[in-house]
């Protein structure tokens, strides 16, 4: 991936506008909100963490600050793959706190109106908690699920990540 | 209360720097002097710090402080010049005016004037001005004063040399509050001293740093900066091609080494600029002491040393209520009154001591009493009752473990809980701040002698010298102040003992733990006759790590994994290697105690 975000407009005169970060996951397309994502990279090399929950595949080095990193293909229960040239790792601000989130790809920043995000069909087929999904965003071409990180662990996973 | 106006907030900052300092040490001194009475370089010192509060306040027109400390002038004043002898009593007074100031002076901090009660602890003040104090010592100092006398005292003081100042600034402001005193019935509330209170004045946000120590640090920066030209210069060279290869190592290899002790002494040099002397929690120990010593009718001498010795403030600042703790549990615990201490053929008054050293890259706080010790007993009998622990786990305990069990949350041995002590928190908590602060604790307890409480704390929690070893290719660093040493054995003298491995090593049997086993880590090495055994101790227990290779020492500079990483079980954190990897810390203290669960199970 060149990293050339392409910016789609959207009809922007209905409701306000919200920029969202879109990155795929085993074929589906999900999007985050752009003021909650720090920085977009390459995998560097991660340093395992015992004794943590699966989907925490360990820690990495960001310039001197130290961060969890998340496979959020095992946090949603989904089959795991390699990792290619197209991963990324999301840094991302969740409670204040600096994570970073491994996606298979990240495409682009898009753009779209606060009254086109609907709220999620009572049943999604992916494995993925209900809870964490904020909406989806039925565009013509597309289809794009939208994450609410803040939601992503539960009470109780945040206590487990300390008692494990 | 309006907040307040004051034009200038530099001055105003000023003021509440310097008033801060000068109260700190303030108290100490009191206390001392009431030891020795005859010091009159002492009393003179402490003369000028309430009178320089004193005019500062009333240059930025603060009256209440102006009248409080105005008052407690005079009275110092009269000691000074011999008119009153340091009583007890006196010196209580003295020092709730004091605790009265640090009062407003916090206010004035907090920025907010408010009305505080300040007659009350005037109206105890006055009567030591008066004539007739001076041949009877003060009973009960407010009680039986009427406004005459005290205004009288200071309208004629009759002793011999008296100063002109005195007579000038005393009549006005006395003769009013005197009057509104009248009926002594104002046993006002006393602002309480200790407990942290006092702590909130002493503002560690900003720092004072010798000018020679930044001047140096200065010097430093400059050759590191020489050092990177120098760098740049080298790989331009190499970029041109100006340069041969040999040569090219010549010059990095010097340049490494230069590189190398620049930042080192950089290093130390911002390390001594955090480092404060222990002092800072020391000195406002005689004053909690003398409190409660006199609130449990005991007689204590408490002895300080060593409160030049450095260390981190962000240590500085965490160790103080773990101190209070133990310096409160020793008085109330420890030390008896004087008339069983006289039975018990001891002198009247007991004896702590609280004494700092340096030993390494530890410093060791030690708070020693000459009490009753730990009775082992009482405490392991008060155990089963509070059902912490069962009565097989009490018999099968050593010396070691009965001391232990004080630190464990809920336990007392008080039948009821006073203002002091009881409620079976205080000794938890002070485990809990050590252990936050990556320190141990060690009692060293004997029945009718006394006991002493250890404290071994990191001097910094921001830099460690650590040991690297790998496990199956995973690299872990050890903090090398509880490594022991490091063997080489075969793992065919392991013996299993219940499932457990261990290892005899000398005259002890040492119990093992392979690190890929309690971390999880995938084996992928051929398995090997030989490992290396770290052996790792806190406080007497003994520990081996069995990892597959050492790697080295090496400095490192602690990361902290993040709120959702932090409290993983035997993992104290983390840092960033040499090649940019980060490389966990292995936390001994609470692996052996994981162990200990897991093998008690």
């Amino acid at each position: 991936m060149s990293n050339a975000l392409v910016i789609a407009k959207a009809d922007d005169s209905r409701g306000e506008l919200i920029q969202l970060v879109s990155f795929n996951l085993d074929q589906e397309e999900y999007g985050v909100d752009v003021l909650k994502v720090r920085e977009i990279i390459r995998m560097p090399t991660v340093t395992r963490v015992p004794n943590t929950p699966h989907y925490v595949d360990g820690v990495i080095n960001l310039r001197g600050k130290v961060i969890p990193i998340i496979s959020m293909r095992k946090k949603f229960g989904l089959m795991e793959v390699e990792n290619d040239k197209q991963t990324r790792i999301m840094v991302m601000d969740v409670d204040g706190e600096l994570m970073g989130f491994i996606v298979d790809a990240v495409s682009e920043v898009i753009r779209i109106s606060g009254s086109e995000i609907q709220p999620s069909p009572a049943v999604v087929a992916t494995g993925i908690d209900q809870e964490c999904i904020a909406g989806v965003i039925n565009q013509a071409e597309r289809l794009l699920v939208l994450l609410d990180l803040e939601k992503m662990f539960s009470n109780d996973e945040k206590r487990l990540f300390g008692a494990m | 209360m309006p907040p307040i106006d004051c034009e200038d907030q530099e001055l105003l900052e000023g003021f509440l720097a310097e008033t801060t300092e000068l109260l700190e040490k303030l108290d100490d001194d009191l206390v001392a002097l009431e030891k020795s009475s005859g010091d009159d370089d002492l009393l003179n010192r402490i003369f000028r710090s309430i009178h320089t509060v004193k005019g500062a306040s009333s240059f930025l027109g603060f009256d209440l402080l102006v009248k409080v400390t105005h008052k407690t002038e005079d009275v110092l004043n009269r000691l000074r010049k011999g008119e009153l002898n340091v009583t007890p009593e006196i010196m209580d007074v003295v020092l709730e005016a004091t605790d009265l100031v640090k009062v407003l002076v916090n206010d004035i901090k907090a920025g907010e004037l408010q009305e505080r009660e300040v007659d009350g602890t005037i109206a105890k003040l006055l009567p030591l001005l008066s004539e007739s104090v001076v041949v009877q010592p003060v009973e009960a100092p407010a009680s039986d004063v009427a406004p005459e006398p005290a205004a009288q005292a200071d309208v004629s003081p009759g002793a011999v040399s008296e100063p002109a100042p005195k007579q000038e600034s005393a009549p006005v402001p006395v003769a009013k509050p005197a009057a509104e005193v009248a009926p002594p019935k104002k046993s006002a509330p006393p602002p309480k001293p200790a407990d942290g209170k006092g702590e909130d004045l002493s503002d560690n946000s900003t720092v004072r740093v010798d000018v020679k120590r930044l001047d140096d640090l200065m010097n430093q920066v400059g050759e590191l900066v020489l050092e990177r030209n120098r760098m740049i210069q080298i790989n331009q060279n190499l970029q041109q091609g100006d340069i041969n290869k040999p040569d090219f190592n010549e010059e990095f290899g010097k340049l490494t080494k230069r590189m190398n002790f620049v930042t080192s002494e950089l290093q130390m040099q911002v390390l001594k600029m955090r480092m404060l002397p222990v002092e800072k929690v020391f000195k406002k120990f005689p004053r909690i002491v003398r409190s409660i010593a006199r609130d449990l009718g005991k007689e204590v001498d408490l002895q300080v040393f060593g409160e030049e010795t450095e260390l981190d403030r962000s240590v500085v600042d965490e160790i103080g209520d773990p101190l209070i703790h133990l310096i409160r549990n020793a008085m109330d615990h420890g030390l008896e009154t004087p008339d069983e201490r006289v039975a018990a053929g001891k002198p009247r008054v007991g004896s702590l001591v609280l004494s700092a050293v340096h030993e390494g890259n530890q410093i060791i706080i030690s708070i020693k009493d000459d009490g009753r010790g730990i009775d082992t007993d009482r405490v392991g009998r008060k155990a089963v009752e509070k059902g912490l622990i069962s009565e097989e786990q009490l018999a099968a305990m050593s010396q070691r473990e009965l001391f232990d069990l004080i630190f464990l949350p809920g336990f007392s041995t008080k039948e009821k809980a006073s203002d002091l002590s009881g409620r079976g928190v205080g000794m938890d908590v002070v485990k809990t701040n050590i252990k936050k602060l990556n320190g141990l604790i060690e009692i060293k307890s004997e029945r009718g002698c006394g006991s002493e409480f250890i404290l071994r704390l990191p001097l910094t929690l921001a830099i460690i010298q650590s040991l690297l070893v790998e496990a199956e290719g995973e690299v872990y660093s050890i903090p090398l102040s509880s490594v022991l040493e490091t063997l080489r054995v075969d793992q065919r003298q392991f013996h299993i003992i219940g499932g457990q491995e261990v290892l005899k090593l000398r005259d002890m049997v040492l119990p093992l733990v392979r690190l890929e086993k309690v971390f999880n880590i995938a084996r992928r090495y051929e398995r090997d006759d030989f490992c290396y055994v770290v052996v790792v101790g806190a406080a007497d227990k003994r520990m081996g790590l069995v990892v597959t290779r050492l790697v080295g020492q090496q400095e490192v500079a602690i990361k902290s994994l993040g709120n959702y990483l932090a409290k993983i079980p035997g993992i104290a954190g983390s840092t960033i290697l040499g090649d940019g990897c980060v490389a966990l810390i292995v936390d001994p203290v609470g692996l052996i105690e994981v162990n200990e669960g897991s093998a008690g199970r």
